[in-house]
């Protein structure tokens, strides 16, 4: 599913060169819900950002479902982004003046498909539990509901992947607990899942950690109790 | 699809914050209503123009006493331009059909009972009615016999009708011309507004004989018109005319005319002249108003694209790329001013009527101002639009999403 090798990430950060990613490779299967941890400023959210294919690697591959998009123009990589993969945010990142229906159907604005846009918004925020509250702004949800409308927005094009960046991190635990619960629901259906934390309980949860420090992967295990993981 | 979606993002965006809109439309709104006002206007005015001189014929000419004169500016008149010669040039040049020899008073005073008013004074031949083709419609028209008799008659329009005798029945009342009391025969069908900006129909005309012996006590002429039987040779006769009345008025070789002669010709060069040195000072007006409209556009679009990183952000990260994000911004820019542009219209439009109430000129709607205003406020969006787009298109996302 996701084939890193040797993948590298440079800045110049006042005319010094920093290497946020050091030669980092790593493969993970379909299927597999991962989590990535990391200190603050390790380079974890540059790391989501290049397998979010919304930046780009300095040195190194990227295989994403059998395609190299290393070396992928902007256009290409949007396409990517809007088909294969889907996000979430810490801060759930809903345009504040649309209502959670409007926000779900923004990623099938910009797919070329002609399906029924409307019904297929209906179907994942039903699944997500807010069939209820699809004609609700953002600000008339809690931040848990919110960043289930997120999650349904990330949902709705049927991406290969879905990557999220501290999702719990400005939730509740009761909030918390329900946006895991149905990350887990997705993982049982087959959808494959790479999620940054700095909670152990978050990571817990997934099939297998994947510990980063100053740059590299410093730890790659699965987690107790789980299934297979794709150690490389 | 796409293009439709933009659209629809766009016009949310422009309908979610209706002052910000609204402040930015306001340039356009002003330099299209501008635009489409003046334009209107001038161009409305140098069409009625056009159809006057058509409509009172291309055979006439007139010749005004006093040289450089323009028709419709008053200015002093020489003593020089008689009657004897109006019946000469009849008599000699053989391409003259009619002539109609006039002294023309602005703003004279008119008085009836207790309602006074001023009028334009026209003093005439029996014939005045044929050659300026405006007859009475109730009453009669002056004879050869009232002429004669040097009647104290008065045909009047129905500005001074109106004003003057209300409702009363007209024909046989007597009205005060300036001191002199004068019998009501008829009164002259409508004729409008000239695009002089004088009410025709606030004429009243008498015979020519009455005024000068009763009225101005003087022999000479404000001007004469004459009425050519072939056009064609419009140029030939002219110079027929200048020649009699330079001799006439004892001119030598070297002197200047001390009349002026006026063809239909110099009346359509002179309003396109006029018109088109206006045009150029309101386009100038309106192309300044536009210009500050689209910084103004400019301005608020790179605050707006500023303000709402992160919504360029998060429809980066799902997948718009940045020709959809440039286009979303560019389409909004040009929304914006496309509106206001259409309002611009409407302001402008009904401004020309007032205007046309005030001014007396025409209110006639003149599309090409219109389609023209309505085009350079879609130019001014494109142009305001598309450097906040491309600076909203080229965002890091990541950046965007921070």
């Amino acid at each position: 599913m996701i084939d890193v090798h040797d993948l590298s990430k440079t800045f110049v950060k006042d005319g010094r060169e920093v290497r946020v990613l050091q030669d980092i490779s790593l493969t993970m299967n379909e299927g597999e819900f991962v989590a990535i941890m990391a200190p603050s400023g390790m380079g974890k959210s540059t790391f989501l950002n290049i397998l979010g294919c919304l930046d780009k690697p300095t040195a190194g591959s990227y295989i994403l479902d059998g395609v190299p998009v290393h070396g992928m123009n902007d256009d290409e990589l949007s396409q990517i982004r809007n088909k294969k993969i889907g996000f979430v945010f810490q801060s759930f990142h809903l345009l504040p003046r649309m209502s959670a229906w409007e926000n779900v159907i923004l990623p099938l604005i910009y797919s070329d498909g002609d399906g029924d846009m409307g019904s297929a918004a209906e179907k994942v925020l039903g699944a997500v539990g807010l069939g209820d509250r699809i004609n609700h702004l953002p600000r008339e949800l809690s931040g848990g509901q919110q960043q289930r409308v997120a999650i349904a927005r990330a949902l709705v094009n049927n991406p290969r992947i879905i990557l999220a960046d501290e999702p719990t991190g400005n939730l509740d635990s009761a909030s918390g607990q329900e946006v895991m619960g149905i990350f887990r629901r997705l993982h049982r259906e087959g959808t494959t899942l790479v999620v940054v934390t700095h909670d152990p309980e978050v990571a817990q949860q997934a099939d297998r950690i994947i510990e980063m420090k100053d740059g590299r992967i410093f730890r790659d295990h699965p987690t107790t109790g789980s299934g297979g993981g794709g150690v490389q | 699809m796409r293009m439709i979606n933009a659209g629809r993002q766009a016009l949310g965006a422009m309908l979610e914050n209706k002052t910000r809109t609204t402040l930015m439309m306001l340039g356009v709104i002003i330099g299209v209503a501008t635009l489409t006002m003046i334009a209107s206007a001038v161009l409305g005015a140098r069409a009625q123009v056009m159809g006057q001189v058509e409509k009172w014929g291309l055979d006439q000419i007139m010749i005004l006493a006093g040289s450089g004169r323009k028709p419709g500016v008053p200015q002093p008149v020489p003593t020089t331009l008689k009657v004897d010669d109006a019946q000469t040039m009849l008599s000699e040049i053989d391409n003259i059909k009619e002539v109609s020899p006039q002294i023309n008073k602005r703003d004279f005073p008119m008085k009836y009972g207790a309602n006074s008013t001023y009028g334009v004074l026209i003093s005439g031949n029996p014939n005045w009615a044929s050659v300026w083709n405006t007859h009475p419609e109730t009453g009669r028209f002056f004879t050869e016999e009232d002429a004669g008799k040097l009647a104290r008659v008065a045909v009047i329009g129905r500005t001074i009708q109106r004003d003057l005798l209300e409702s009363e029945d007209p024909v046989g009342k007597k009205i005060l011309v300036g001191n002199n009391p004068f019998e009501v025969i008829g009164v002259l069908e409508p004729k409008g507004t000239a695009a002089t900006g004088i009410d025709l129909d606030s004429r009243v005309v008498i015979p020519l004989s009455t005024a000068q012996k009763r009225v101005f006590n003087q022999d000479y002429l404000f001007m004469i018109k004459a009425v050519l039987h072939d056009p064609v040779k419009m140029s030939e006769t002219v110079n027929d005319v200048r020649e009699l009345l330079r001799e006439r008025h004892n001119l030598r070789a070297g002197m200047e005319d001390d009349f002026t002669i006026v063809t239909p010709t110099q009346v359509m060069n002179l309003a396109s002249k006029l018109s088109s040195t206006f045009s150029l000072f309101l386009l100038l007006v309106s192309g300044i108003s536009l210009i500050v409209g689209a910084v103004v556009i400019a301005n608020i679009m790179f605050i707006a694209v500023n303000e709402r990183r992160s919504e360029i952000g998060i429809r980066r990260a799902v997948g718009a790329r940045k020709k959809d994000v440039l286009l979303q911004f560019l389409l909004e820019a040009v929304l914006v001013s496309m509106s206001g542009g259409v309002i611009g219209i409407l302001m402008g439009l009904v401004g020309l009527k007032i205007l046309a109430q005030f001014l007396k000129v025409p209110g006639l709607i003149m599309w090409a101002p219109v389609a023209i205003a309505f085009a350079s406020a879609v130019v001014v969006g494109l142009l305001a639009g598309i450097h906040p787009a491309k600076r909203a298109a080229n965002l890091d996302p990541i950046e965007a999403l921070r």
